[in-house]
């Protein structure tokens, strides 16, 4: 009962949040200067389309009926939301927002998820040496590498990798998810053709978070060493590769809730690397949206983005408090 | 108690440890703090003083693109023959200084909102909780990212501002945990005890135990300041008003193809090399201010 309480809480709390992010993009579109609907209004009149077809065009490309008090706009753009019903884009003319999204979405989850997976198993693994072997080279040398990976930003990292490994080496392609010649589908040449594409997004984005993990899981562990159930493992004459194996899963409670975070963050975080490798995901579609002025896809994307941090903070207390029946009796 | 108010009297008396005398000290025991410090003080100057060395528009000179190092142009030229020392020269103000505000504007809306929220508890602590909650789960880039459209931060106080209200969430939950344990204890309640004001408790009694906390997130805030700012030149997203580094990267990469040419790769690597730098610098001086503040991690 107390579960389904706190479940409904974090539900509620989450709904409100996206509630907010609707409303803040829905004015802010709104307060753009020059108005972007009004102007698409004047130009489609301009063209010499009727009025009554310019409205109804306009209205279906941003959701709602640019005449008309504020309020009753709002709450249009509100129901057409509630249907999933994110209007047109601009750019590519005629082209629902909903169906964009959708097919850069994968991109982003493909690339990012295997990154982040990558990172957080190397990182951990790393963080674990560091931390049992911290009076070694072994575990000073695996520090110091991860504050040194820690400290160099993102856009470096890509910037490096781009020029050595397709400049400087021509290991790997530029650009594009895939070969333009193979035809998509579920081929072994266009699974080839992917995963050779995305080898080195990937790779920076895996990178580029590795130290991060490293420094968190060394601090973790570390902490953990000192726990009093430690030492009564080794005086109970335990072997040593039990007692990391002790120290190691109670260090990995804290890092869950960011890796779950990071989930989330996915989504909008790999901006810099998916332009960069013009990799056409999420944060490449909203970076792009911008300079195409194409704001019923900058709005849609941003919600994206949003909602799915607000859907991974819900999960990511729901997930700790299975894991950890500590915060379930609190 | 007389006896012992002669007693006290007997004692020498206690002489406050001189802050700066400690800070030269602890600056001096490591030569890499020295270094760090060397290096923020020459940026700093670069800073203040870089744009008064060259005229408002740097000269070009067409004959002389990606022209190699050479005497005249100790870092080579860019892709229109403009000298690139004296671009990461000029360039280095706009920089810094919106770093900075960034980071002023982060640690003053994180401490305000984070020991307002800790001390004051029930329904201000709900509703300042509530909204830190907005501003940590809205990623920050395309959060920025939709703001440029509506709002060109051009400027180094609007681009500072923009940034530090998009990142002081994290602070502000950081000072309220601290402030809510601060006030449980002995010394706030004898203040409180005494009648003094709640805003002499705050600032005179509670403020001074989170701000060496307050200070390494100051420093924290700068660099991170730096990257953000930088990565928003890069990815093209403020409207370039003057030349800084992030304009000559975002210039190198997609506008001229310095990625392609050997020639043209000193102009991307320059403004690399000095935001590592300065990054560099700050990493070894705030190891300083750390044993600073903590003087119990002196002997480790």
């Amino acid at each position: 009962m107390n579960y389904l309480k706190f479940l409904a809480k974090k539900l509620l709390g989450g709904l409100a949040m996206v509630y907010v992010v609707v409303t803040f993009t829905f004015f802010l579109i709104r307060l753009m200067p020059g108005n972007p609907v009004l102007a698409r209004l004047t130009s489609l009149l301009q063209s010499g389309v009727p009025y009554q077809a310019a409205k109804q065009q306009v209205a279906a490309m941003y959701g709602f009926m640019p005449h008309g008090p504020l309020i009753v706009q709002y709450f249009d753009y509100l129901g057409q939301l509630l249907h999933l019903n994110l209007g047109l884009s601009i750019a590519y003319a005629g082209v629902s927002v909903t169906h964009i999204l959708m097919s850069a979405a994968p991109w982003t989850i493909f690339m990012v998820l295997l990154g982040l997976f990558f990172s957080f198993i190397l990182g951990v693994a790393a963080g674990v040496v560091a931390a049992v072997w911290r009076n070694s080279i072994i575990g000073q040398s695996s520090t110091f590498l991860a504050t040194l990976l820690h400290g160099i930003p993102q856009f470096m990292l890509a910037l490096a990798f781009l020029y050595l490994f397709t400049t400087e080496w021509r290991l790997f392609p530029f650009g594009a998810p895939y070969d333009a010649a193979i035809h998509p589908g579920f081929s072994p040449a266009f699974v080839g053709s992917v995963a050779y594409h995305a080898i080195l997004p990937i790779l920076a984005y895996a990178i580029s978070g590795y130290g991060g993990w490293t420094l968190a899981m060394k601090s973790s562990v570390i902490s953990v060493l000192g726990d009093e159930y430690i030492l009564a493992a080794e005086l109970r004459g335990l072997t040593r590769g039990i007692r990391i194996r002790y120290v190691a899963r109670n260090a990995f409670l804290p890092l869950f809730t960011s890796l779950t975070l990071s989930l989330g963050f996915m989504f909008g975080g790999a901006i810099v690397i998916e332009t960069i490798f013009d990799y056409p995901g999420l944060g490449y579609l909203l970076n792009n949206s911008i300079g195409a002025q194409d704001y019923p896809v900058m709005q849609g994307a941003f919600l994206i983005i949003t909602a799915a941090v607000i859907v991974s903070n819900i999960l990511a207390d729901l997930l700790y408090s299975l894991i950890d029946p500590r915060i379930r009796r609190a | 108690m007389a006896s012992m108010n002669v007693q006290a009297k007997a004692l020498p008396p206690l002489r406050r440890p001189n802050g700066w005398r400690t800070a030269g000290r602890v600056l001096v025991r490591k030569p890499g703090r020295i270094a760090g410090l060397v290096i923020i003080l020459t940026f700093v100057l670069m800073a203040a003083f870089g744009p008064l060395l060259y005229p408002a528009t740097l000269p070009s000179d067409a004959a002389q693109i990606y022209a190699p190092p050479s005497l005249a142009h100790p870092l080579g030229t860019d892709f229109q023959g403009t000298d690139v020392l004296a671009e990461i020269i000029t360039g280095a103000r706009f920089v810094l200084l919106s770093a900075f505000l960034a980071a002023f504007f982060t640690v003053v809306f994180g401490t305000v909102i984070g020991l307002a929220a800790g001390y004051a508890r029930g329904l201000v602590d709900s509703v300042l909780m509530r909204i830190t909650d907005v501003f940590l789960t809205v990623p920050q880039f395309p959060l920025l990212i939709v703001l440029s459209t509506v709002w060109k931060f051009s400027s180094p106080l609007a681009l500072g501002f923009v940034l530090g209200i998009t990142s002081w969430g994290g602070l502000a939950r950081a000072v309220r945990s601290q402030t809510l344990s601060l006030r449980e204890r002995g010394f706030i309640e004898a203040a409180r005890g005494l009648g003094l004001s709640n805003r002499h408790i705050v600032t005179k009694e509670i403020f001074p135990n989170v701000a060496p906390f307050v200070v390494m997130n100051l420093l924290f805030a700068t660099t991170g300041s730096i990257y953000s700012e930088i990565t928003l030149f890069f990815l093209g997203i403020v409207p370039f008003s003057n030349n800084n580094w992030g304009v000559m990267l975002n210039m190198a990469f997609f506008q001229s193809g310095a990625m392609y040419t050997t020639s043209g790769l000193l102009y991307l690597m320059s403004p690399l090399a000095c935001i590592m730098l300065v990054t560099f610098g700050v990493v070894l001086v705030l190891d300083a201010v750390d044993e600073i503040f903590n003087p119990r991690l002196k002997g480790v």
